[in-house]
């Protein structure tokens, strides 16, 4: 029996389903939430992006943007993991032998005198197994939780995210963590791209210029929701209770 | 640029793209007493392989060319492990159970670990892969682009499994693929004869084949023109694999020291 995409779309549609209050629309688009399809993905909360001491902070941004998240994130992650709920963290950082840091990459971060592999206030920069690449103490993983170490912006490049995913039978991503312009927006895109529901927390995220953060979370709204919707963990937290 | 007697062609060998890919050399599926071996297979066909695997490494170490080593695992907590792998193994033995040498098929077990003659040195890339293919859900790609790769000469087992997978993934990806014939085996003759025979068919329509004299000579061939044709002396060829040496050096790739997805 052959269907056509409209078909299977009406047929995805749970009678009497669960959705968050969200913008642009109510979301998952076919009310399909449940812990066993949807996963909490926390992207880089580390320390060299967010505590102090760390090189975001020595290069003299203000750190109240990338902290904000953190109480909202923290409180998230409890009802989430009560609810059993699938959560994921990632890591942005390199090899210690920068084999998978591209030239381009690391020009560009000497250039503002953070270059990738060299000395920070918190080990190497980015470098995998350094103090200032772990995950902040407020949002540690807990036994079970997968952690995604990624070289790039992206959560699906070089690495096994996908497969983590899928084998974990998800269709739905809540995203957190920083910053909402550069790893968390790549990583909702690549998502998006692929298939996956989308859903940005505004207020677990944030970024190094408010603006940023700003714009961001408007360009998911634009075009009926063009990778997928914004809501607050209020409002997602009210949708699972 | 050497050419090297291959099959179905001659196999056009160009020094300065050319890595080697040694797959899944694991204890686990080597070694008496393994995992392998405790599935009824005879793991001895797999060890005979070793000694020109060896001299495979060293003819790329010696060139100063990339040795890529990869290892077939799954995280501790088998997230990436699919359940329709998992539950083909018997009750018992599947991945993630405890076997003779650790977790089966887990990152960080003994078992995993790559055989200690064939140990990576200082240096070279460990690929830790849950799928067949090295390509599937690791940073293989990533790290042939950054290292200018456009040549793979492929070695380890088992030759219809996952060498023959990463082989024709690599080959759709556009890399010109050479299997080294007597640095390759299958617990079962005729199926490494078949999965060499099928990837040379057609024109070479996955890759060519050669033996491992053939491909260390041709990179020898190309080293020593190179040095001839140079006033300064070439550099030295990377560290040797004194068996301690190596292991030592090796410490610092394998195992993967930090975290579920570090080899990825």
């Amino acid at each position: 029996m052959t269907t056509t995409l409209d078909e299977r779309i009406d047929a995805a549609f749970v009678p009497g389903g669960r959705t968050v209050a969200s913008d642009p629309y109510p979301w998952p688009f076919d009310g399909n939430l449940k812990p066993q399809n949807t996963a909490i993905v926390v992207i880089d909360m580390q320390v060299d992006f967010c505590a102090p001491g760390g090189y975001v902070d020595s290069m003299g941004y203000d750190l109240s943007n990338t902290r904000a998240p953190i109480a909202p994130i923290a409180k998230l992650l409890e009802v989430a993991r009560a609810k059993d709920f699938t959560v994921i963290h990632t890591r942005e950082g390199h090899k210690p032998d920068l084999s998978d840091l591209p030239a381009n990459k690391r020009w560009r971060s000497q250039r503002i005198g953070a270059g990738i592999g060299d000395q920070g206030p918190c080990g190497r920069i980015l470098v995998r197994g350094e103090p200032g690449w772990e995950i902040i103490p407020e949002l540690q993983p807990i036994a079970g939780e997968p952690i995604i170490d990624k070289p790039g912006k992206g959560s699906f490049l070089a690495t096994d995210f996908d497969l983590v995913l899928q084998t974990k039978g998800i269709r739905n991503i809540v995203l957190c963590g920083v910053t909402t312009d550069v790893c968390v927006h790549t990583t909702m895109r690549d998502a998006n791209d692929r298939g996956y529901e989308c859903l940005v927390l505004s207020d677990c995220t944030g970024a190094t210029k408010l603006e940023n953060h700003l714009a961001a979370l408007d360009m998911v709204k634009m075009q009926g929701g063009v990778f997928g919707a914004v809501a607050t963990s209020d409002a997602f937290i009210a949708a699972i209770a | 640029m050497a050419r090297i007697m291959a099959r179905p062609f001659d196999f056009p060998l160009d020094p300065a793209r050319v890595a080697l890919i040694v797959i899944d050399m694991q204890r686990d599926f080597l070694e008496p007493g393994g995992f392998g071996e405790s599935l009824g297979n005879d793991v001895s066909r797999l060890q005979a392989i070793v000694p020109a695997t060896a001299r495979l490494i060293e003819g790329f170490r010696a060139a100063g060319r990339p040795v890529i080593h990869t290892r077939e695992c799954h995280r501790p907590d088998l997230s990436d492990c699919p359940p329709a792998k998992r539950l083909r193994g018997a009750p018992g033995s599947r991945i993630g159970d405890a076997g003779p040498m650790g977790r089966i098929l887990i990152a960080g077990e003994p078992g995993a670990e790559i055989v200690p003659e064939l140990f990576p040195i200082a240096g070279e890339l460990v690929i830790d892969k849950p799928g067949k293919g090295a390509f599937h859900a690791t940073d293989l790609s990533a790290h042939l682009e950054t290292l200018g790769v456009t040549q793979l000469v492929f070695a380890g087992v088992t030759t219809e499994v996952c060498v023959q997978t990463t082989m024709r993934e690599a080959n759709d990806r556009g890399f010109e693929c050479l299997i080294a014939e007597d640095a390759t085996e299958s617990y079962f003759a005729e199926f490494k004869r078949a999965a060499i025979d099928m990837i040379v068919a057609q024109g070479a329509i996955v890759g060519w084949a050669a033996p491992v004299e053939a491909i260390v000579a041709g990179l020898a061939a190309e080293e020593g023109a190179k040095q001839a044709g140079s006033e300064t002396s070439a550099e030295p060829a990377p560290a040797g694999s004194a068996p301690g040496e190596s292991a030592r050096a090796a410490s610092a790739v394998s195992p993967a020291p930090i975290g579920f997805g570090a080899g990825l």
